[in-house]
């Protein structure tokens, strides 16, 4: 028996349709994520993924539909309930978006700081016990141009979970990074869905998201195709377009 | 008749030159303050006022200053608001920078990337915060090369100020010119001392431009 703490997702979006001009990029989208869930949403660039993540915590308005975040529903138009939502939604971008005025612990510091308004103290000692957790705990003073790709990720994900985020979007995280770099973002994220995190990673990575999800989320079309554990979307995929997107053969193979 | 030496020349400018400085600093003051209460009001959401400064800009940018110092004086004084020539010069001059000021920044702001603002935005930070913390500190670094630009134009075009009687450095340059007959000695030393002003103020933008380099 689940508790109804339990049963009532995370997030939830229900009849999401997204339109840029008269191109409908989301057509519909339904889908449930609970405490502690990691989602790997995969796809062909077009699919909506990016705008669908992109919606959860407002940075895109979205024409119909409805998603709520811990309770609290998304109201793109009212900007004091979206920084309400903001709180308990972290982001973590493709092109890092580090602040380069700052130093990494400052980019740390600065939300906890503004926001939860917390000591100037407090909130170095949060910044360094999150640097060392991501390991860059001797990086603190480092502007972030002095930094690696993979580093300025790493610190990008500190910054995040400054806020304490309950749920996590990842928005191709790897895709700027040279490829040795990547290992080291995604170990990173691999620790904080061991940890129990609220995960919703859009992703390239096939293999991360094989190892990391509990669940897979295949965009197609402005839909989800298809939707299931790991091992049944990359062992079993149902549809032809889920095959096809992986590079299986059509049938059987 | 008197005859002035070259020294009476000098001095008389340079007792004059405090004027120039004086409005030249109260412009860039005022219009700086301005500009910057335009270009916060043109950032911000609902852009209910993006239309009405940029129309604003469009006025300042797109008629002479010799025309709007005449308009301000004159359109004053038909107000029936008793003013003087350093009042009225004072008001235009700051109307006048706060326009290209506003429109400069304008600039430099949007050259920061998006992702700055969704950034901040994502970490729940408000709008003037986002401005404050985030956007302004990295606008600030492209704008010191502009803005030093502008002030050298904002010290050159307060020779205009002559014109409505505000008695500065080109004003007591005319003057002294109408007595001693040697208007192109006394023109030549009045350059001398625009340049004398506006070179410094290259110079410092250079160095702050170098130096923000180096930060970054």
């Amino acid at each position: 028996m689940h508790t109804s703490e339990e049963s009532v997702p995370l997030v939830d979006i229900r009849g999401l349709h997204k339109r840029f001009g008269s191109v409908e990029v989301l057509k519909g989208v339904n889908l449930q994520v609970a405490r502690s869930e990691v989602i790997c949403i995969i796809g062909k660039s077009g699919s909506g993924k990016s705008t669908l993540l992109r919606c959860i915590n407002g940075l895109e308005s979205f024409n119909q539909g409805q998603i709520t975040v811990g309770g609290q529903s998304v109201q793109t138009a009212d900007p004091d309930s979206l920084r309400e939502l903001r709180k308990k939604v972290g982001m973590i971008f493709q092109q890092f978006n580090l602040f380069p005025s700052m130093s990494a612990g400052e980019n740390v510091m600065l939300a906890p700081r503004l926001v939860h308004r917390r000591s100037r103290e407090e909130c170095r000692g949060l910044a360094q016990r999150l640097l060392d957790r991501v390991g860059l705990g001797d990086k603190f003073d480092a502007a972030p141009h002095q930094l690696s790709g993979g580093q300025q990720q790493r610190v990008a994900i500190a910054r995040a979970l400054a806020m304490d985020p309950e749920v996590l979007l990842c928005d191709e995280m790897t895709s700027a990074l040279d490829p040795e770099l990547v290992g080291e973002v995604l170990q990173v994220i691999e620790q904080l869905a061991r940890d129990g995190a609220t995960l919703i990673i859009v992703t390239h990575e096939m293999a991360f998201a094989r190892k990391v999800s509990d669940r897979v989320i295949f965009m197609h079309n402005g839909r989800v195709h298809e939707m299931g554990p790991p091992d049944e979307i990359f062992g079993a995929p149902r549809t032809p377009e889920l095959r096809s997107f992986l590079s299986l053969p059509a049938e059987g193979g | 008749m008197i005859s002035f030496t070259t020294w009476d020349v000098v001095r008389n400018l340079l007792l004059s030159l405090p004027w120039t400085l004086a409005l030249s600093f109260i412009a860039f003051l005022g219009g700086g303050l301005v500009g910057l209460l335009l270009l916060v009001l043109r950032l911000a959401r609902p852009r209910i006022f993006e239309r009405p400064v940029a129309a604003y800009v469009q006025v300042f940018q797109g008629t002479p200053l010799l025309m709007q110092l005449f308009l301000v004086y004159f359109g004053l004084a038909l107000a029936g608001v008793e003013t003087s020539p350093m009042a009225a010069a004072v008001l235009c001059f700051t109307f006048y920078a706060s326009a290209y000021l506003t429109e400069t920044w304008r600039g430099c702001v949007e050259s920061i990337p998006k992702g700055q603002w969704e950034a901040s935005a994502c970490l729940a930070l408000t709008f003037t915060q986002q401005l404050r913390y985030v956007i302004f500190p990295q606008a600030l670094r492209l704008s010191v090369p502009p803005t030093v630009g502008l002030v050298v134009q904002i010290i050159k075009n307060t020779s205009l100020a002559s014109v409505v009687g505000f008695v500065e450095l080109t004003r007591t340059g005319q003057m002294i010119a109408n007595v001693t007959f040697q208007p192109f000695v006394v023109y030549g030393l009045v350059a001398l001392f625009y340049f004398a002003l506006c070179f410094p103020c290259s110079m410092l933008g250079s160095w702050l431009e170098k130096r923000m380099r180096l930060q970054h």
